[in-house]
């Protein structure tokens, strides 16, 4: 008899099942939904500008959330192309803050808003010079989960024809996902991750000549020298580190970026990610919030109320919830115990495997083959219907995730007319912000603020 | 935009039904659907209803994020294989599809707008500082460039790989392919602007200058190496925008083409213009080199 080794030890991979909605149920604001909540009559609509990749805005459950005349797309044309539009913009696709004094102070970006505003003019072409947007649903992964997060709407879809088999007696079927705010209008600004800084100047003026309500930047920028966060480094050595040095015009123009960052948000909240590698005070340009703008950090609390193991709430101004990362050194042991490989990391005595909690966040994903998850056909969706509704959904996570949950709450105070003092800007906003969050008190992670709609959360994930 | 035939957004539906994920799938709750065999196999009618043959598929997918920046599991099982990084990652045969489709929208890419090439005056303002670099080139602070420059010389992809970690290491064919691919048809889109051009070389018009290399046989603006450096470090970034790289991989692409400047072949201008070109190109890029694209996006997901 041929002898067989033992096997391996695994984890089970055994996972107590959980509410999708779980995040917005943490907060509070699920329930509100469900209990009613909804925008008054003569309420204005939020408006969300993401500044982050593409979105799959064909999903049903972004339908009627993003503003297909206002989208715009920095990618590849340096000027934005509008990929929804036809050929030239009419009145609905032309903003209304136009007159903005925003950049005068900086003259680089005061060079690029005039450029901007002159290529908003009616009859103004939707793509200048004829370069293409760069927005193909295959590689909008991101955004549309973001997207979903912020401003989702619930939704039912019929089985396409050819998928209905023999006598259906039933073909609706419902896609019970929604967003932090599903009253919001969505407005895509996409950009590349080119180290140039002009393409986000851009970006970031056009939502405040929109008049966006909140901005979300799920991402980082890529400043030279803003990168870091707490960690004091001497200028010089990331300098002589480069293997390529910036132009002094790019030398400038970040300089003005992070002035403009501040100046946008003291009139209108910006809402970003603050790292996945635990970095105190945020990745740039999350490391600007302070207590004198408009600026919002976000990091990430999983579902036991715990910092995630991939963030922290150290130098950060508020936490939403978000997935859990395992940890595995000196300082912290947080294992996931049902993983297949558990079994071979060795866990030390003393360690906070209890604290990993395996609940993700879903949000919407690219259909079908493509994005986070896959579909089980090859072939394009139909045209006429779902086939199948778990490609639709994926797993998401990160400070990412948390902080287009937070854009979404804050957008959802402007769609139900709860904040107050808006017309005070970013600060005024921020401050509605704080005042509804609770604090909570860890052993693990020390106090934090974490969202919190009527004053109340929950974990879902904590067993008492 | 495409009209999704969607029946109903009304948030009441929250109050009846809920998405659910399990260990090994989502699936749909609260309804007393009876879909019967209706082309959702795995369909249930006790009020709960699985999402088609999505057993496995939403559990296929965990968190990017986490994928990309801790990816402390896929490493680990994978070996470490050079072989990967020579052998054009399974891209042995002429990409003859992808040749077609670029062909069959030549109309999208052959008249990109890229600025005309500088006047004498300002190609004589950079030609000095392409004498700095000359000089400079030479000192031993530079050795490390003198190093590059060769490599870079023939096609090499260590520039690309190596900010993502994948260098060395098995299960990113699809990844490597891919960047041979952007490489290789841009090299002939570039031709075709280069010839349209008809640019000369810098030390054609500053004999002062003496090329590290000799110069390729073609004219100079744009220049080819940053034209494909940029189009693979804004391809990579379109399928992996959650890699912390993401950016870096535009910073070694301009290292490689000022390596090109640096060695007396290329203006300052030709550099642009390849970056420019390549920003331009994506739109055509991302549909020509889809499935490359979504073949090498899996390995990261």
């Amino acid at each position: 008899m041929i002898p067989v080794a033992k096997p391996m030890p695994q984890g089970s991979e055994i996972y107590p099942e959980y509410a999708a909605l779980w995040h917005l149920e943490s907060i509070g604001v699920l329930d509100a939904l469900r209990d009613g909540a909804r925008p008054p009559a003569d309420a204005k609509v939020s408006r969300v500008a993401i500044i982050d990749t593409s979105v799959a805005v064909n999903h049903p459950c972004l339908k009627g959330a993003v503003n297909d005349k206002l989208a715009i797309d920095f990618f590849s044309n340096r000027l934005g192309a509008f990929p929804y539009l036809g050929e030239a913009l009419a009145a609905p696709s032309i903003p209304s803050n136009l007159e903005t004094d925003i950049a005068d102070d900086l003259p680089g970006s005061l060079a690029l808003l005039r450029e901007l505003i002159d290529r908003l003019s009616p009859g103004a072409a939707a793509h200048v010079n004829g370069v293409a947007p760069t927005t193909s649903a295959d590689f909008s992964n991101h955004g549309t989960a973001i997207a979903g997060l912020v401003g989702a709407r619930p939704a039912i879809m019929q089985i396409a024809p050819d998928y209905q088999g023999q006598d259906p007696a039933e073909i609706d079927v419902p896609l019970p996902y929604c967003g932090t705010d599903p009253f919001c209008e969505l407005v895509p600004i996409s950009t590349n991750f080119d180290t140039d800084p002009e393409a986000l100047i851009l970006a970031l003026l056009y939502a405040e000549v929109i008049d966006a309500s909140v901005i979300l930047i799920p991402r980082s920028f890529p400043d030279p020298f803003r990168t870091l966060g707490a960690i004091p480094v001497d200028l010089d050595l990331l300098e002589a580190a480069l293997p390529a040095r910036p132009t002094a015009r790019e030398r400038a123009l970040w300089e003005e970026l992070a002035q403009l960052l501040v100046a946008v948000s003291m009139r209108r909240p910006i809402i970003c990610a603050a790292g996945n590698f635990q970095e105190v005070g945020g990745i740039y340009p999350a490391n600007l919030a302070s207590d004198y703008n408009g600026i919002i950090s976000v990091g990430a609390v999983n579902a036991k109320g715990l910092v995630a193991g991939y963030s922290t709430s150290q130098g950060i101004t508020v936490m939403a919830p978000s997935n859990d990362g395992e940890t595995y050194d000196r300082v912290s042991v947080r294992l996931d115990e049902q993983d297949a490989d558990f079994p071979d990391r060795r866990s030390p005595a003393e360690n906070e495997n209890g604290s990993f909690s395996h609940f993700e966040i879903v949000s919407t994903d690219v259909p079908g083959r493509h994005g986070y998850s896959h579909g089980p056909f090859s072939s394009a969706e139909p045209a006429d219907g779902l086939r199948e509704f778990g490609s639709y959904f994926c797993r998401f996570g990160g400070t990412s995730a948390a902080s287009a949950i937070v854009a979404g709450f804050v957008s959802l105070g402007v769609s139900l007319g709860q904040i107050p003092r808006a017309g005070d800007g970013g600060l005024g906003v921020k401050t509605w912000l704080m005042s509804r969050t609770v604090q909570v008190d860890t052993e693990e992670n020390g106090s934090f603020h974490y969202l919190s709609w009527n004053g109340a959360v929950s974990f879902p994930d904590l067993k008492v | 935009m495409r009209e999704v035939p969607v029946v109903s957004t009304d948030l009441d539906l929250l109050k009846r039904t809920e998405l659910v994920v399990t260990s090994t799938g989502l699936i749909l709750r609260g309804v007393a659907l009876s879909l019967g065999d209706a082309g959702f196999p795995t369909l249930e009618t006790r009020g709960t209803t699985a999402g088609g043959s999505l057993g496995t598929l939403l559990s296929m997918n965990r968190s990017a994020r986490s994928s990309l920046n801790r990816n402390r599991n896929r490493n680990r099982n994978r070996n470490r294989n050079a072989a990967a990084a020579t052998n054009q990652g399974g891209l042995a045969l002429e990409p003859w599809q992808e040749r077609a489709a670029l062909y069959a929208r030549e109309r999208d890419w052959v008249n990109l707008p890229i600025d005309l090439p500088p006047a004498p005056a300002q190609l004589q303002a950079e030609a000095i500082e392409m004498l700095r670099k000359q000089v400079l080139l030479h000192g031993p602070a530079e050795a490390m460039r003198r190093d590059e420059i060769i490599t870079q010389s023939q096609l090499e992809l260590s520039a690309y790989l190596r900010p993502l970690g994948i260098e060395e290491v098995a299960g990113y064919e699809a990844t490597v392919a891919l960047v041979y691919l952007v490489v290789l048809l841009c090299d002939e889109i570039g031709l075709r602007y280069k010839n349209r051009f008809n640019a000369p070389r810098p030390n054609n018009v500053e004999p002062r200058l003496r090329p590290f290399l000799p110069n390729p046989p073609h004219s100079s603006y744009p220049s080819n190496h940053s034209f494909q450096s940029f189009a693979v470090a804004f391809t990579l970034s379109r399928i992996i925008p959650e890699h912390p790289a993401s950016s870096e991989l535009f910073l070694r692409a301009r290292r490689v083409a000022e390596n090109r400047e640096w060695a007396g072949l290329h203006y300052a201008a030709d550099t642009r213009a390849g970056h420019d070109l390549a920003r331009m190109l994506m739109p055509v890029l991302e549909v020509v080199c889809r499935d490359q694209m979504l073949a090498a996006q899996k390995e990261w997901i």
